[in-house]
């Protein structure tokens, strides 16, 4: 999304106005009135993939909420760059894995985290759940809606949290902008939701030596190092750019239209990147939700003009959500005028007080209005820690099983309807 | 203080009494019970770190804030810490309970003496994250002058687990004495209410 510097301004302080005046603090807590502490310290974690989805995540790890007890993960070498990393920012060393059951066995845990490739999520979440873990699971959900399943029947027969980590659902600036912007109307009625996420590269990872002379790739699913290396390249580990990138955003889609989609028309194709890659380099999809409303959503490898949005196009305004960082409301007719919506409902600002006054190592609800700027890593922050929270206090996760398989059900039909460049009507959950 | 001197005080007075000690008690007593309960979770969902007195004793200003600084700055916190937990649990099971109420009263006074010593307001205008508006007097110098009162009214003999050694002193003290000089001169025995 491009706009000027005048419009990111405007858009930027329209967006502030909006969602300032109205606490953006969300309490996740049980009903009981009369609480004191629950009881419990930091719960004990491991995680499992420790690549760049896995460090990003490491990275926001709080010693308050979780204590990592270990790390796993296949490749040897990123599986010590991350003890090393974890040990540099004062953590008890971690101790190591390449085998998740053996992991799950030998150490005292409570929760598992999965950041792994696609294809293993439910084998490592229902083995986990089973085991009487906790889970943390990475999106998306899993490679099938019968896998998705198995996982909620793991987390509900073993009563344990299952959680899917989309994690603008954690981010304070998408919760600022549902609960202050998309519940109080601002927008109008909002038929059209537009997401795209253009680049322009390979999305294949540098050329990179195997962890060791005699890496075997093959005991683990990959025919060899090239395969593990660049799974989201083929079919049988990932469900490509839909998946990994699209389902971010049709997730936030179908929680700022508090629906789900019921229909999807796609198609796509490998246009540009014809270097084996089984997953399309371009794919366009056109999702259906209930009440006339509509998402697109394309992402190209062919160029970056557009970089990655979310923009919400409503009868009395525009919202537009880019890179996971910033907003901007626009007020419609006016072009890029200041927003004549009265928004000042409280002369003193409740969302910048308790912003102010959050400690700096707990679980941040609140938007930070100074800049409309949040850095990317609190949203995994919160993630964890809402998580630990909810192992703790027993209270709602936001994006649990069921949800989260709504969403890949139509992330899965969506592929299916690119490959027969077809519309498909996407199962309902309770047909699922 | 003696039976005979609360037995003068009404019924009402004496329940205020013990319930102004019960309440302190269950102060004292949640006081300890957070400390030790941390680390923990508040129930908003938040982790609540290890408690420690360290923060507190930094911040104060008052005559005391001197001493304590230097026992932390020597590594004395975790001793300190240790020892306000379990005097806050032990002062408030004696005040809850009425057991050895006079020792929980006097070491009651001590802890709110030294907390009100750290801490003297001596800025009377409100203060940032604190409510009220306190000068020279707040509500920690109020609950010592509560519990100097309790202190003075024994109210564990009132009711309470004190009342179990009061019974065996009085028919083995002076009381006894009395009861007999009293049989001596052939008029009735006086109900003694508390007397075994």
């Amino acid at each position: 999304m491009n706009l000027t510097e005048e419009q990111k301004t405007i858009g930027r302080r329209n967006f502030l106005k909006a969602v300032a005046g109205v606490p953006a603090l969300v309490v996740l807590g049980g009903a009981a009135l009369t609480r004191g502490p629950i009881k419990g310290g930091p719960v004990k974690i491991a995680l499992v993939g420790t690549g760049d989805m896995g460090k990003g995540l490491l990275n926001q790890y709080q010693r308050e909420v979780c204590d990592l007890k270990a790390l796993c993960d296949i490749n040897p070498k990123r599986r010590a760059g991350m003890v090393e990393m974890m040990v540099k920012k004062g953590w008890p060393k971690p101790n190591e894995y390449d085998d998740w059951q053996e992991m799950i066995q030998k150490e005292d845990l409570e929760a598992v985290h999965i950041a792994t490739p696609l294809w293993t999520h439910s084998t490592i979440a229902v083995g986990a759940l089973n085991a009487g873990k906790h889970v943390l699971c990475e999106k998306m959900m899993a490679k099938s809606a019968q896998e998705c399943q198995q996982m909620i029947d793991a987390a509900k027969t073993n009563n344990r949290v299952l959680e899917i980590g989309y994690q603008r659902y954690y981010n304070p600036i998408y919760q600022a902008a549902y609960t202050n912007i998309i519940k109080q109307g601002l927008l109008g009625d909002v038929y059209h939701a537009r997401l795209a996420w253009h680049r322009n590269a390979s999305w294949r990872r540098p050329a990179e030596d195997p962890p060791a002379p005699n890496f075997d790739a093959s005991k683990y699913g990959y025919p060899d190092w090239e395969h593990l290396l660049n799974w989201r390249m083929y079919r049988k580990y990932s469900e490509g750019l839909l998946c990994e990138l699209g389902s971010h955003q049709i997730t936030a889609a179908s929680w700022f239209f508090d629906s789900h989609p019921e229909a999807v028309y796609a198609n796509g194709g490998t246009y540009k990147y014809k270097d084996g890659r089984e997953v399309y380099d371009h794919i366009y999809a056109t999702f259906n939700y209930p009440g006339g409303r509509t998402a697109t959503f394309s992402s190209i490898q062919s160029n970056a003009f557009d970089e990655n949005y979310e923009m919400y196009m409503g009868t009395k305004g525009t919202l537009i959500m880019t890179r996971e960082l910033e907003a901007y409301l626009f007020n419609e007719g006016e072009g890029t005028a200041t927003t004549r919506v009265d928004v000042s409902r409280q002369s003193s600002s409740p969302v910048a007080d308790a912003a102010a006054s959050q400690p700096a190592n707990s679980a941040a609800r609140t938007v930070s209005p100074a800049e409309g700027i949040v850095n990317k890593g609190i949203s995994y922050l919160n993630e964890i820690a809402e998580f630990c929270s909810a192992i703790r206090t027993g209270g709602p996760v936001r994006c649990g099983g069921e949800k989260a398989m709504t969403s890949a059900v139509a992330i899965l039909t969506g592929n299916l309807a690119a490959e027969k460049q077809a519309r498909l009507e996407i199962p309902s959950p309770s047909s699922t | 203080m003696t039976s005979d001197y609360q037995e003068k005080l009404s019924t009402a007075q004496r329940f205020a009494l013990v319930a102004l000690r019960t309440l302190i008690g269950w102060h004292f007593l949640y006081e300890a019970y957070y400390k030790l309960a941390a680390p923990a979770w508040s129930p908003a969902g938040g982790p609540l770190p290890a408690w420690t007195a360290a923060n507190y004793l930094k911040g104060a200003s008052g005559p005391l804030a001197g001493i304590f600084q230097r026992m932390i700055n020597a590594g004395l916190t975790s001793w300190i810490d240790r020892t306000v937990k379990v005097a806050l649990l032990l002062i408030g099971l004696s005040l809850l309970l009425g057991l050895f109420t006079r020792i929980g009263a006097t070491a009651a006074l001590i802890f709110l003496s030294l907390f009100y010593l750290l801490y003297v307001p001596t800025i009377g205008v409100p203060q940032p994250n604190a409510e009220g508006t306190y000068l020279i007097v707040n509500k920690t110098l109020i609950e010592a002058a509560a519990v100097l009162v309790l202190l003075l009214f024994d109210t564990g003999r009132i009711a309470g687990l004190d009342l179990l050694f009061k019974r065996r002193r009085v028919v083995s003290g002076n009381e006894m004495r009395a009861i007999n000089e009293t049989r001596n001169t052939e008029e009735p025995v006086p109900t003694m209410r508390e007397a075994s």
